[in-house]
């Protein structure tokens, strides 16, 4: 299975990347994922980091399912 | 009645605050929040911002922003909520985000303004980029108590 993984302002920087996709073991978890993608990407561990999933901010233990969204992002500034 | 909305255009603050006027309320506040060029820091020195670059996550912000209207007219004795934050490059001076909430009475207006755009800069995926003289850095918020979920 597998998920698509955005990226924004800060972590698009630190990966230089907008998107990846990523190959995933069935019953991953978000947390797990994003272990994955900071282990590929080390200029994401100077960042404390965000998750959402499909477009909701979820806890870590939530299950990925094939096909999902996650974004990575620090922590938001607008206003 | 209520809108939300992403713009890379100039924002109107008046067309946004009289976009609608309720036969039921008496009053409209409205936050203009613009961007800055002189900013204090802790040990007092100040840095000179040239102007400033918005990104958001654009469908989530969408969302988020419909949800805090929602929990506002929930919470707050309020009729309507308009709410237009701006992306991409903004010169000094110019609105980044406006919100404006419409009430049969003011008190409640100004608390759920003021409510709303603490809530904004805690929940909706938009990002500030900062440019000076000589670099540029993305501006990160107060991480949330809970690694990774927002607390409700």
């Amino acid at each position: 299975m597998g998920c698509t993984v955005l990226f924004f302002g800060a972590t698009a920087d630190a990966t230089e990347k907008r998107q990846i996709d990523l190959d995933l073991e069935a019953g991953s978890t978000v947390g797990q994922v994003l272990e994955n993608v900071r282990h590929s990407h080390s200029g994401l561990n100077e960042h404390k980091l965000l998750v959402a999933l499909n477009e909701e901010y979820v806890s870590l233990d939530t299950p990925v399912q094939n096909g999902d969204t996650l974004a990575v992002f620090t922590a938001v500034s607008g206003g | 009645m209520d809108f939300y909305e992403l713009s890379t255009e100039v924002i109107d603050f008046a067309s946004v605050s009289r976009r609608f006027v309720p036969a039921v309320c008496g009053a409209t506040v409205t936050l203009d929040g613009y961007a800055r060029k002189f900013t204090k820091e802790k040990d007092g020195t100040v840095r000179e911002t040239e102007y400033l670059v918005y990104e958001a996550y654009e469908p989530m912000a969408l969302k988020e922003m419909a949800k805090l209207i929602e929990r506002a007219k929930t919470e707050f004795e309020i009729s309507a909520v308009g709410i237009i934050h701006r992306l991409g490059r903004l010169e000094i001076g110019e609105s980044s985000v406006i919100i404006s909430v419409a009430a049969p009475h003011r008190k409640a207006a100004f608390a759920a303004c003021e409510w709303l755009i603490t809530e904004l800069k805690r929940t909706v995926p938009i990002w500030k980029k900062e440019i000076y003289a000589g670099g540029e850095s993305w501006v990160e918020g107060e991480a949330p108590a809970r690694p990774n979920s927002l607390p409700e």
